[in-house]
């Protein structure tokens, strides 16, 4: 018999069947998803916080299979169980049932409540990652180039080449920019990642926790040899890849032995730009006014007048020829109000990028001889 | 009859021109939505030829971990060539210039868009700039991908250059189109069709163009910047002139999100109309979904920067766009669970245009879930960039996008051509592209977690099995685009006559000749109910004479 327009609107045994079917799978999905070792899918964990990212991973995927079970089953089931018979004429017709608001509000409610769900568990992992990592790591900075990355580390002069070293359970805060185009820092094993943008400091922080030697991959388009800035990618003819540079995580001791040889090795190298000499600089007579509003103008969009770690592209300034605890920028030295102008004149080469020299910045000997006086009056 | 009490401008509507006679001015510079229409779709499908073949190009080169089939600079060039054609030269055009132009102005019953010689214009520029962006691969074609990010795209070769201005002009081309959509549906609705009675292909694309004309303003003025700071040395984006690469990120998603939207919104709404008349039943929530659809357009324009998660934006600023992207799924899924229930109770006819559409919710769902993964900020500083991604975009707009003209071009087929599109290639159109996708894109969800970047020429070797997988089967996919062509060709020739209404579908463009007369309708008809009661008469009065050899009278009120 054709079912036909005054057919009754209800579900028979069979849709509470598939839709138990579609249960049970949704649960085998979801144990799936928890018990299968990520290792399938998923690299080794060599960080904190990888396994929080790893977990919301399982989250999604079971949550996720379990839908798409229920969509794609349904869709199955409906595609059979009310197709077309053979011979039946085109004009016979469905059910003619035009909307449902009880089903209609539960099928927006339960979506939204797992949105809201989803939007917790999200946050508070987000901010296990980009709010909670311990403030007092070691500040290690990467700079991307075409092709290949540099890193500079506290205390080494000039920067560090090849495999980028770190101490196994001592935070790590790694500042990365750019010196040519944006690339990308990216440690599978570590999931997280951060572009390198020239121009700009982002930040990820994390705490090693497994030892090894993990490949750094960009993947951000940076150029011819974009593909081979990638540490599993073998070179040519048996070489090894030149691109390649790996994260090796090592035991503290090993990390010092490692810190100390770059240190020797790097004892000579400069931070200083080269840069042509605006000549000498008389600091006598600066106005501190004048020095206040030209660093409104050319220094405040990368420098704050806050605390050292106040940083927007540079440290903040408040205090740099006062306070004694504030880093020492340029020998090692209290910051002179010599150092301070010769900084201005040359630029420097500085944790993070570059700070443009006198000739970038568009500064005179007058002008940096009333930003010193200015810096001074910051206390 | 008299229309013009209840109609918005129906005076207007009511007056018919005299169909141009001459080839050029029917065929060529026409001014009939229709036959703009076709061109779009023609246009675009030839582009879908040009840059499916770069598509083959990069999976040839990734057969073997090294590469090798062409340089990495000309492998470079040809993925950034093949994303840029299949976003603004095929799938745009396609699903709102195309089905967009030959359908909207039909199922409202208006005799042409408000504006035809715009019109015109806008579907003129399309073609120029398609062969702008082809023939940047002549002096260095762009390299850094369809989002073409600075300083990157500073340095590369004069074709980027070419390829800003062949986008800037494809954005005219839509925002023209866009106005001249929203203006059609506001003015020249048939008396008695009231927002609430339209077609939900006329409500998707009530919620796309104004995405195509407020979105593609801010693409077209970070085109315009680069255009100047790579020619004139205007500096907007380099860094070391105090330019900012972060801006043209902004500017660029700022367009490009809600662009993904102005490419599934159009194939939602033919999906809404192929589901219910194949069902034969009601679409089921015909408020809802029309009601999701601007929720979408409208949330599509606040969550650009979850493109930009690991780019550099303040921590907190992540939140609201990771919140917000996930709420964009519940209108999605309402829309999804409807057109499911629509098949609850039907008597399914699976019919090529049917099975895409049916295809359509399921691999859409796939490319949906997988956004949300995305959207997670966690879970995206690690997958950000890699095959998974790659995965994800294809999957909606492949898997969604393409499904959806495909779905619509066999349903729509016999109107534009009056002949029936052949089942037989059709099926095997079907089966074969819907196996061969899912070989090309499911292993790379894996393979972007696992450590594949994107935009690459070589790989780590232990991904090759995977990767030749992938390979193989898109070979498979373009030999079903193949048979999809052979049957337009084939079935333009041999086709059966359609008839004015073969699915018997209820939407206004069915009740008149396939194909239509220049004019459309000899009198515009009044519109008493919604489109999709199948137990109910049809809902419209004044088509008495659509079908008869009545004369129309040219020029007349």
């Amino acid at each position: 018999m054709v079912e036909n327009r005054a057919s009754a609107v209800r579900l028979g045994r069979g849709f509470w069947s598939v839709t138990l079917l579609f249960a049970v799978l949704s649960v085998l999905a979801i144990v799936f998803w928890y018990w299968t070792p990520i290792g399938i899918v998923m690299p080794v964990v060599a960080a904190q916080p990888g396994i929080q990212i790893d977990d919301l991973f399982r989250f999604m995927a079971a949550s996720g299979s379990a839908l798409y079970i229920f969509v794609v089953g349904y869709i199955i089931y409906f595609a059979v169980a009310f197709r077309a018979r053979k011979g039946e004429p085109y004009d016979s017709i469905g059910v003619q049932v035009h909307d449902n608001h009880k089903l209609e509000f539960w099928w927006t409610l339960i979506p939204t409540l797992f949105v809201v769900l989803l939007s917790i568990l999200s946050v508070r992992i987000w901010y296990g990652i980009q709010i909670a990592q311990p403030a007092n790591g070691l500040v290690v900075e990467g700079l991307g180039h075409q092709w290949y990355y540099t890193f500079r580390y506290p205390g080494i002069n000039g920067e560090v080449t090849g495999e980028m070293h770190l101490p196994l359970g001592q935070p790590v805060v790694l500042n990365v920019t750019s010196s040519d185009v944006i690339h990308s820092f990216w440690v599978p094993d570590i999931r997280l990642k951060a572009d390198m943008v020239p121009g700009l400091v982002n930040t990820i922080r994390f705490t090693p926790t497994r030892l090894g030697k993990y490949p750094i991959i960009c993947t951000e388009f940076c150029g011819t040899r974009h593909g081979w800035m990638n540490a599993t990618i073998p070179g040519a003819n048996g070489q090894p890849n030149p691109g390649a540079q790996f994260v090796v995580i090592d035991t503290p001791a090993n990390f010092q032995k490692w810190y100390h040889a770059w240190q020797i090795k790097n004892a000579h190298a400069s931070n200083a730009l080269p840069t042509a000499s605006t000549g000498t600089v008389s600091l006598a007579g600066g106005d501190a006014n004048a020095g206040k509003a030209l660093f409104a103008q050319k220094c405040s969009a990368c420098h704050a007048i806050g605390p050292f770690s106040q940083r927007i592209v540079g440290p903040g300034l408040k205090g740099v020829l006062h306070d004694p605890s504030h880093p020492n920028l340029v020998d090692g030295d209290p910051a002179t109000p010599a150092d301070v102008a010769k900084i201005l004149q040359q630029g420097y080469k500085g944790d993070i990028g570059m700070m443009p020299n006198a000739t970038a910045n568009g500064l005179s000997n007058k002008d940096i001889a009333n930003l010193v006086a200015y810096l001074k009056t910051l206390k | 009859m008299s229309t013009a009490a209840v109609s918005h401008g129906g005076g207007i509507a009511d007056h018919i021109h005299p169909e141009p006679q001459g080839f050029i001015r029917r065929y060529v510079f026409s001014i009939d939505h229709k036959i703009i229409g076709i061109q779009y779709l023609i246009t675009g499908f030839v582009f879908l030829v040009l840059a499916g073949l770069l598509a083959e190009v990069i999976r040839t080169q990734l057969l073997h971990a090294n590469g090798g089939f062409v340089s990495a600079d000309t492998y470079n060039e040809v993925y950034s060539v093949h994303g840029s054609a299949m976003v603004w030269l095929v799938i745009i055009p396609l699903i709102t210039g195309g089905f967009g132009n030959v359908i909207m102005p039909l199922q409202i019953g208006a005799r042409d868009v408000a504006f035809p010689w715009l019109n015109m214009l806008s579907f003129w520029i399309f073609p120029v700039a398609g062969l702008m962006l082809f023939s940047s691969f002549l002096m260095g074609a762009p390299v850094a991908g369809w989002t073409e990010y600075p300083p990157m795209s500073l340095q590369a070769g004069a074709g980027t250059s070419m390829w800003a201005a062949a986008i800037f002009l494809v954005g005219v081309s839509s925002t023209l189109t866009g106005i001249n959509f929203v203006v059609t549906m506001f003015q020249m609705r048939a008396p008695g069709m009231t927002f609430t009675r339209m077609p939900l292909f006329c409500w998707a694309q009530l919620a796309t163009a104004p995405l195509l004309m407020i979105a593609t303003t801010a693409l077209a003025a970070a085109l315009a910047a680069l255009f100047m700071e790579r020619q004139f040395g205007v500096p907007f984006y380099d860094p070391t002139k105090g330019g900012s690469p972060i801006m043209w990120q902004h500017m660029f998603w700022f367009y490009s999100h809600p662009a993904v939207y102005i490419m599934i919104l159009p194939a939602f709404g033919m999906i809404s109309e192929i589901i219910p008349t194949f069902a034969r039943k009601p679409i089921f929530g015909y408020k809802m979904i029309a009601f999701s659809s601007m929720a979408i357009a409208l949330a599509g324009f606040m969550v650009w920067a979850h493109h930009m998660f690991t780019s550099g934006l303040a921590p907190y600023l992540q939140l609201p766009f990771m919140i917000l992207t996930f709420t964009i799924a519940i209108p999605t899924g309402v829309k999804i669970f409807s057109w499911v229930a629509t098949l609850w109770g039907g008597k399914i006819h699976f019919t090529t245009s049917m099975m895409f559409a049916v295809g359509f919710l399921a691999l859409f769902t796939l490319g949906g879930i997988t956004g949300i993964f995305l959207a997670a900020v966690p879970f995206d500083l690690h997958v950000h960039g890699t095959y998974f991604v790659v995965a994800h975009f294809h999957y909606v707009l492949v898997g969604g996008s393409l499904m959806g003209i495909f779905a619509g071009m066999y349903f729509y087929f016999p109107k534009m051509s009056g002949r029936l599109m052949s089942e037989k290639i059709g099926k095997w159109h079907f089966w074969l592209f819907f196996i061969g996708f899912n070989g090309t894109f499911l292993p790379q969800h894996w393979l972007g977690m696992l450590g594949m970047p994107r935009r690459v020429p070589t790989y780590d070797p232990q991904f090759t099995f995977w990767n030749q997988f992938s390979s193989i089967s898109s070979y498979v996919m373009t030999f079903a685009i193949l048979l999809f062509f052979i049957n337009i060709l084939v079935s333009l020739r041999n086709g059966k006559k359609a008839g004015p209404n073969p699915w018997g579908a209820r939407t206004l463009e069915w009740q008149i000749p396939s194909p239509p007369h220049y004019y459309n309708f000899k009198h515009i008809p009044t519109v008493y109910g919604l489109p999709y009661d199948f137990s109910q008469p049809l809902p419209y009065k004044g088509l008495e004479e659509e079908l008869t050899d009545t004369p129309v009278a040219v020029g007349a009120h």
